[in-house]
């Protein structure tokens, strides 16, 4: 298939993604979508990996996803120690840093 | 010597269609479900139309690992966490500075159009040009990623390791109570 389609399906992904993370409010729910705009990036590096004939991209992506898997452990502990100490995960309402 | 693949044929295109298809639906789900454990299962079906994607771009290596690691570690790590923080919301949609978040979405919405319109006029470009064979016949297999992941990358892969460990530590220290906490617990069950 053309190299622009994958393109433009991951720009759609990270679209949808940013938009995740902008509307809605649970922490859990941010983190998911988080994890789509990085599945996004990696899939954007295969595509450009697949067109140049360069099998950097792939390495690139495997870190990608080793990093994503550190920050869904950090962040699924904060959310946790959060939740344990303020018996809520709205982010509009945690507030705790501010002032 | 290369593999000659013989350009997109019929069953190509019809795979493309159907995993970004599916990709893009259960992202949509993702992110519009109420319920954590159905935004949680869309993720997973996420994950399984990126490794399809991945396989498609004869990405062989990445395709299995998509499923080992999304599928398979971070999907239990969410579990976990939804089950200790299991809370339906009734607004999912936050609605205090919804005119701040709208705009940030509009934003958002005028970068992918700008993006899609240069990769769209760009197509005949050389990055993106459809190629047909193979630079090398074990391409994208466990074999050649593995070798330049330990030759050329091995300081990152070395660094990625460590930052592995540094992740685990904290994530065990932070989601273990802490002391006042627990008397707190204590405190409220008798």
């Amino acid at each position: 298939m053309p190299g622009h389609l994958y393109i433009l399906v991951s720009l759609a992904l990270f679209f949808i993604g940013t938009t995740g993370v902008l509307l809605r409010r649970n922490a859990l729910f941010v983190l998911m979508s988080v994890e789509l705009q990085l599945g996004a990036g990696s899939l954007a590096l295969l595509a450009f990996a697949r067109g140049l004939g360069d099998q950097r991209g792939h390495v690139v992506a495997f870190l990608v996803m080793a990093l994503a898997a550190a920050e869904a452990a950090v962040g699924l502990a904060i959310v946790v120690s959060v939740y344990r100490s303020r018996k809520k995960i709205d982010l509009d309402e945690i507030n705790e840093l501010r002032n | 010597m290369s593999i000659v693949l013989a350009g997109p044929t019929l069953l190509d295109k019809i795979a493309f269609v159907v995993l970004a298809g599916s990709l893009l639906g259960f992202a949509l789900l993702t992110i519009t479900r109420k319920s954590a454990v159905g935004a949680l299962m869309a993720l997973v079906g996420t994950s399984c139309a990126m490794a399809g994607l991945y396989a498609t771009l004869s990405a062989h290596f990445l395709a299995v690992l998509q499923i080992l690691v999304y599928a398979g570690a971070i999907m239990v790590l969410f579990i976990f966490a939804v089950m200790i923080v299991s809370r339906d919301e009734e607004h999912p949609i936050a609605l205090r500075g919804l005119f701040l978040r709208a705009a940030g979405v509009l934003a958002t919405g005028y970068l992918f159009y700008r993006l899609a319109w240069i990769v769209v006029y760009e197509r005949r470009t050389d990055v993106l040009a459809t190629t047909i064979t193979l630079p090398i016949p074990e391409y994208g297999s466990a074999a050649s990623v593995g070798r330049l992941l330990f030759s050329d990358f091995l300081f990152p892969f070395e660094a990625i390791s460590l930052l592995l460990l540094v992740a685990v530590v904290a994530g065990v220290l932070l989601a273990r109570p802490t002391r006042s906490n627990r008397r707190s617990q204590r405190g409220g069950g008798t």
